[in-house]
């Protein structure tokens, strides 16, 4: 497993830097003051505000729920759950700044809620992992395809906390305090979290 | 496998997960957005006052069990004895929210609150805001199912009332406020 880890970084490359940073203060500044701005409007019931906040992130929250393990109809249901009820709430919302967290706070207690009532169901997204860039062998690709595949198993049999922590700073890329502040726990807390998801992880891929 | 490797294999795997979202979903989640807010913003805003003015859960709780109380009273055809439903609810309110806490050990009193919530009784807790050793003061009520109430008084003895020697107590405990 470690080996063809290492083919895939050596041929692939990351498809995002871990834990982004972000650019510089200003940019971060201004961001924050669009986020504080569609809000306040989202607050005063502006129904534009809504649907700005819909194109600017469905695609994010849908793979969130994706990631989470929700099959495609599943996960578009979702998202649209998860906007209803932001929409619904927007009044619950203290710091404009946080817009995001808390959109993916309503995503995570819709999906949650969704995994309460459908204990049964399984998780189902293998089928949409894709083919590595071009300049891999066949015998690398199915490799490829294969190691990822179990991870992605592993991920979804961990526990719904420990998933949500995982998806949320490793794929949907939230820096650990933003992660934090979304599952409504301390940093440390959060840490520890992760950590007990990546012994899991580690044990089941390397079995 | 290194804790680096297997966080880059899931940053991998974020990738490979990622695929086009339905073109229509955007379009449709908002068709479905309502134009006008939905009345929940207003109730949650209700709340989200109560909790700004940052009032004693407790006092919050026994404030709506005993309109609860009150309203069932109402609704059962029974009268109560004493001022009107309105008035009296101001009164008890007005008498929490002064306070007059005192931390003495009520722990057994305020398990046996828990519990009867628990169990789904029509039960109210004045302990924290009540003067002990008094016994007219009622530190727990809660309402038996043939209409009387229980109650635990100041000096920790343990009584059935009917409704109108309940309002008496609690009458009581608002004049010496």
């Amino acid at each position: 497993m470690a080996k063809n880890l290492q083919f895939i970084e050596q041929n692939i490359g990351l498809a995002h830097p871990i834990n982004q940073q972000g650019n510089s203060k200003e940019i971060q500044s201004h961001m924050e003051n669009e986020q504080h701005s569609l809000a306040a409007r989202l607050a005063a019931g502006e129904h534009a505000a809504a649907t700005e906040l819909v194109d600017r992130n469905y695609q994010q929250i849908y793979l969130f729920m994706r990631r989470l393990g929700h099959s495609r109809q599943v996960s578009e249901d979702l998202t649209q759950e998860t906007f209803l009820k932001a929409w619904r709430h927007i009044g619950q919302l203290r710091d404009g700044t946080a817009l995001s967290s808390w959109l993916y706070r309503i995503g995570s207690n819709v999906s949650k809620l969704y995994w309460r009532k459908h204990k049964s169901r399984e998780t189902s997204y293998t089928e949409t992992l894709d083919q590595p860039d071009s300049g891999i062998t066949e015998r690398h690709k199915v490799e490829y395809y294969e190691q990822l595949s179990r991870l992605k198993i592993a991920v979804e049999r961990l526990p719904f906390k420990l998933r949500q922590a995982i998806v949320l700073h490793y794929m949907q890329h939230l820096s650990i305090a933003k992660a934090a502040e979304v599952t409504c726990i301390r940093q440390g807390t959060f840490k520890s979290r992760l950590n007990r998801a990546l012994k899991i992880l580690r044990k089941h891929v390397s079995e | 496998m290194k804790e680096e490797q297997l966080k880059k294999a899931l940053n991998e795997l974020a990738k490979a997960g990622e695929e086009p979202v339905h073109p229509d979903l955007a379009e449709d989640i908002k068709h479905h957005i309502p134009h006008t807010l939905n009345p929940h913003k207003r109730g949650m805003n209700t709340i989200n006052i109560i909790i700004d003015l940052r009032i004693n859960k407790l006092v919050a709780a026994a404030i709506i069990i005993t309109t609860m109380i009150l309203l069932a009273h109402f609704f059962s055809g029974r009268e109560i004895p004493g001022d009107s439903i309105f008035k009296d609810s101001k009164m008890l309110a007005a008498y929490f929210l002064r306070g007059n806490a005192n931390n003495s050990d009520l722990s057994a009193v305020r398990s046996r609150y828990k519990y009867l919530l628990k169990r789904g009784e029509q039960a109210v807790y004045y302990g924290d805001k009540a003067n002990l050793n008094d016994s007219r003061t009622v530190l727990l009520q809660w309402k038996l199912p043939d209409g009387n109430y229980r109650v635990i008084t100041g000096d920790w003895q343990e009584k059935t009332v009917d409704a109108e020697q309940l309002i008496e107590l609690l009458s009581y405990m608002l004049q010496e406020k």
